[in-house]
């Protein structure tokens, strides 16, 4: 209270301190006067006795001031000032702060929507996902989701687990309502106290009740807020209404909130999980499926849970050795299993990196900038550290507009991140997961903003305001740059700036270069097959329907004739699996032939295809035959490999005619020939190595989701429709997923690998376009304080081409050896990515770095050129007649 | 600041030791309330011109006593007969005198004996 009254009555404080001080030294000036030295000459000498009545009466305020707010006010408002009066400097140093933090932030709105995800329910943050661990080599091997009796034999274990749910996370189904478009949904089957888990409860309606899990109360749904919102058009009274989903008739429980969301899985609608006696049989082991989210019992640790689960899955191996051999099992915190899972983190955080140095070279930059505009004020400085400015004041008065700077940047930053994450997000759509994520100014990317702002002020202001401060201690007010070339102490922090900068930028060009590189090379190897020309769709014959093999056969078949006759279709086919697009994996036997070691299980990629399917796709038949439609059940069973197939199991002899047995769930096992051996596919478009295929016939062993291929000879997307129509005909609630050509398809599967080059390149181009900037200003500088030393050499006879070689030495010089610094510090990159996104040797490619080392000289010699022309253009006498 | 008017234009000149200032300013103002100007020249005649007081200290020290109440201003008028202010000692400012001059007493004491130490 105190402190405020003092806030109203310090006016007249500061009138009674001038009258005090006035009176002072008018009673001086008599008091000389009496002594006889004349009134003027008194008046001053009491004057010079006083001392400095301005910074007296200053500091004499001061004792007043709240927190120094008011000399705070005060520097803000002085800079605000100085830095409108000049307007080229302070844009480019905005501009150049602001292009850093936002780039910095909109990066960040990525890491704060997928590696901070806002996870719905109660305390989530202390909720685990079990997984079961591959032993194969594979993407993530310990994100595997569990097989039902192991989540029996988990969930039953009430020393670790207090609670455990299971959710069968990818199924696909269809909503058929009359009147409304048949549609392909997404969802989820959970057991019943899935949501009371999570402790999440639904916007409408209820969660499910126990008991719900079991097979004939089991038509009951709960909606997705979007499915929700977009199908059923927002309405409250949906609830205890039917939806049919899957030609079957469910009840709409509840409905669940938009914040009901775990990142990378997104159902658009759960159903009750039920259970047989089937999924608990030892046959049920090897039919991973169930996600189990559970929360930890009271006391036990992460580790602890860990540890048991070991035990227990050591001991399924020894029950099961058939199906658990080697796998083994893992828990993990849910936040660190989605995020984990997502896969997105290396990306992230090579990203961030990048960015940081961005914003590094943007600081030096800006630090440059404060350094010329503090050493060319080096007069002001210096007559206001005369008349009595402490240094502490002057140096605060420097940071001040520093900060007042960044602030600006920051502002001015925040406005282009909020463009900048609009753009990205628009990027962001390769997948429905990604899609799903919300990315946006949250208050996490806010407060980072204001952190890197805050951060941003400090790296670029204090060097150069330490630096002035005390180059104005030492600065004789009359003998300023009289002498030439007095300019080049002050530049030396210049230059190992400007150099730093240079050497950051090559370091982040080589890197950049390297891993876009790497991955278009990884995005570009040839798949096997033709992928233009290619439209895809995707079907699944629900069993209410199409109850048996039969009947599944009977609607291809007809499908295929019909779609044939669609003009601009060459050719169709069925694939259980498109090309490339990751068939699963079976165990097989090979007829006559020892298992060479014990350990280690045959497998093979097995798809079911239809006869036209080789010849749709493109892959070439290299021995023996496709397969025909005489090869149907009637027929001895057949199949076809891949080269790789041949080469792994039969050394690269001929494999025709040998037998081969797959081990299918709930198929009785049944050797077939080999008739045709086919080329490689790769079993990814991104999986570096190719794996053993084996295509079954459709025929012999129908299936109820496929998709369909047509090879087109007109825009594959122009067949859309007419395929649609097809397929309405045969039948009208049968939905369609993702009609979409080949090529979107490999599209999608490189999840944001176009995106990442993208913004890798923006990145780069930025940090060069930056380093140019920071070379061009250090020698524009440095010829404006050499102009004198040029005029003179100029006089004495030098050349003009003498005077610019000296300038581009000099730039070239500071280019060089920051070029050096950077090379040498990206060599070891290649190891580096290598190992971070584990692969072999792609992103080695020694050619890259002459080049942009050549790139990176040239945009500094470049740089310099202006500057250097305009030193040649000095007037000898002009520039020695006076400063 | 104040220090001893033998070497005036010394710049290496030393203040006394800290809180001299205030302890001066106090008890020359519980003697008799005082303006600036007198303040100053009181100190100087009362120490026989041994001791001078820096303006530039006198009017920030007066602000921070004011500020701690231990003193308090009033208008008033100047020997000379123009409008100035008045400093006067305050209850407080009392108490903080007898607490400032027992304190100085007794390093005064201190350096004393160590200095009777070094003679002897």
């Amino acid at each position: 209270m105190q402190r405020l009254a003092q806030l109203f009555s310090r006016r007249r404080r500061y009138d009674d301190l001038a009258v005090s001080i006035r009176e002072h030294i008018a009673e001086r000036a008599e008091e000389l006067m009496e002594g006889g030295m004349p009134r003027a000459e008194a008046e001053q000498a009491a004057r010079r006795e006083f001392g400095n009545v301005g910074v007296i009466e200053q500091r004499s305020r001061e004792e007043w001031q709240w927190l120094k707010a008011e000399s705070i006010v005060a520097d803000v408002r002085f800079a605000l000032r100085q830095l409108i009066k000049s307007p080229g400097f302070t844009a480019t140093a905005v501009v150049t702060l602001a292009l850093g933090i936002a780039v910095n932030s909109t990066m960040f709105s990525l890491v704060s929507a997928f590696l901070l995800p806002h996870l719905p329910g109660r305390d989530p943050q202390n909720m685990v996902v079990a997984s079961s661990v591959s032993p194969d080599q594979a993407f993530q091997p310990d994100t595997n989701p569990v097989s039902p009796p192991n989540y029996f034999a988990w969930g039953n274990d009430k020393d670790v687990f207090s609670e455990m749910s299971a959710a069968d996370e990818y199924r696909t189904g269809s909503l058929s309502e009359p009147g409304k478009q048949p549609e392909a949904v997404s969802y989820a089957a959970v057991t019943a106290n899935y949501f009371s888990v999570f402790g999440a409860t639904p916007e409408l309606g209820r969660a499910f009740v126990a008991g719900e899990d079991h097979t004939g109360q089991d038509h009951v749904v709960i909606l997705s807020h979007g499915l929700w919102e977009r199908r059923y058009s927002s309405d409250a009274s949906i609830v205890g209404r039917m939806v049919r989903l899957n030609r079957e008739d469910y009840i709409v429980a509840g409905v669940m909130p938009a914040g009901f969301r775990l990142l990378g899985f997104t159902p658009q609608l759960w159903m009750p999980l039920t259970m047989s006696p089937a999924d608990l049989a030892p046959d049920a082991r090897k039919n991973r499926f169930l996600y189990l989210f559970a929360r930890l019992a009271p006391g036990v640790t992460l580790k602890q849970a860990r540890a048991q689960l070991q035990i227990l899955s050591q001991r399924a191996q020894g029950d099961f050795p058939s199906t658990e051999k080697r796998w083994g099992a893992s828990v993990r915190m849910l936040p660190d299993f989605l995020i984990h899972n997502f896969g997105i983190g290396t990306a992230l955080a090579v990203i961030m990196t990048v960015v940081g140095f961005v914003l590094l070279i943007a600081c030096a930059n800006v630090a440059g900038l404060l350094l010329t505009r503090a050493v060319s004020r080096q007069k002001e400085l210096a007559i206001r550290m005369s008349l009595g400015a402490s240094r502490v004041r002057v140096v605060r008065q420097l940071l001040t507009e520093g900060v007042v700077i960044a602030l600006v940047g920051g502002g001015v930053g925040l406005f282009l991140t909020y463009i900048g994450v609009r753009l990205v997000r628009a990027g962001l759509n390769f997948n429905p997961a990604i899609s799903a994520v919300p990315v946006g100014l949250d208050t996490n990317v806010l407060l980072f903003a204001t952190v890197v702002s805050v951060v941003s002020a400090i790296l670029s202001s204090v060097a150069p305001a330490l630096k002035a401060s005390r180059a104005a201690i030492n600065t004789d007010l009359k003998s300023e740059t009289r002498g030439g070339t007095s300019g080049r102490a002050h530049n030396r922090l210049r230059v190992v700036l400007v150099g730093g900068e240079i050497a950051l930028g090559l370091f982040l060009l080589i890197g950049s270069c390297l891993l876009i590189r790497g991955v278009y090379l990884i995005d570009h190897r040839q798949l096997g097959f033709k992928h233009d020309h290619l439209l895809t769709a995707g079907l699944v014959l629900d069993q209410a329907r199409y109850v048996d093999s039969t009947k599944q056969s009977q609607f291809v078949r007809s499908l295929l004739v019909q779609l044939q006759q669609i003009p601009g279709v060459e050719q169709a086919a069925v694939a259980s699996d498109l090309p490339s697009s990751g068939p699963g994996s079976v165990p097989i036997h090979i007829r006559a032939q020892q298992e060479t070691k014990s350990n280690e299980q045959s497998t093979a990629a097995d798809a079911v295809v239809t006869e036209n399917y080789f010849r749709t796709a493109g892959v070439p038949i290299l021995r023996g035959r496709a397969f025909t439609k005489h090869d149907d059940l009637g027929a001895p069973r057949v199949v076809v490999v891949n080269q790789e197939f041949v080469h792994k199991y039969f050394q690269d002899r001929d494999a025709v005619g040998k037998q081969i047995q797959l081990d299918i769930t709930d198929t009785p096992p049944v050797w077939s020939e080999i008739v045709g051996v086919v080329g490689n596919v790769r079993n990814y478009s991104e999986d570096p190595n190719m794996l053993p295929q084996v295509y079954e016939a459709y025929l012999q062993r129908p299936v109820a989701s496929f998709s369909l291929l047509l090879r087109s000879n007109v825009e594959p997307n122009s067949l859309s429709s007419a395929v649609r129509q097809v397929v309405a005909q045969l039948d009208a609630e049968l939905p369609m997923l993702r009609v979409m050509s080949m090529d979107d398809v490999i599209n999608d599967q490189r999840n944001g690998n176009p995106l990442f080059e993208r913004l890798l390149a923006t990145f780069a181009i930025l940090a060069l376009i930056l380093a140019a900037i920071g070379i061009y200003g250090l020698i524009a500088y440095s010829v404006g304080q050499r102009t004198r030393e040029i005029g003179i050499r100029l006089a004495l006879g030098a050349k003009g081409s003498d005077i610019s070689r000296m300038i581009l030495i000099e730039g070239l010089k500071v280019a060089v050896v920051g070029s050096s610094v950077g090379f040498v510090m990206a060599l070891p990159l290649p190891k580096v990515f290598n190992s971070i996104f584990q692969s072999q040797v792609l992103f080695g490619a020694p050619a890259i770095y002459p080049i942009v080392l050549a790139v990176m000289l040239c945009v500094g010699f470049c740089a310099t050129l202006g500057p250097a022309r305009r030193a040649t253009r000095v007037d000898p006498t002009a520039a020695l007649r006076n400063d | 600041m104040v220090y001893i008017n033998s070497m005036p234009n010394d710049p290496d000149r030393r203040d006394l030791f800290s809180g001299a200032l205030d302890l001066m300013i106090l008890h020359s103002l519980r003697v008799k309330p005082m303006h600036g100007y007198a303040l100053a020249k009181h100190i100087k005649q009362a120490s026989d011109d041994l001791l001078q007081i820096e303006e530039g200290s006198l009017y920030p020290a007066l602000q921070r006593l004011l500020r701690e109440g231990l003193l308090e201003s009033e208008a008033g008028i100047s020997a000379k007969g123009r409008p100035t202010r008045i400093y006067r000692l305050t209850k407080s400012g009392r108490l903080r005198l007898g607490w400032e001059i027992s304190s100085f007493e007794k390093m005064f004491t201190g350096i004393t004996r160590v200095l009777a130490v070094a003679k002897a």
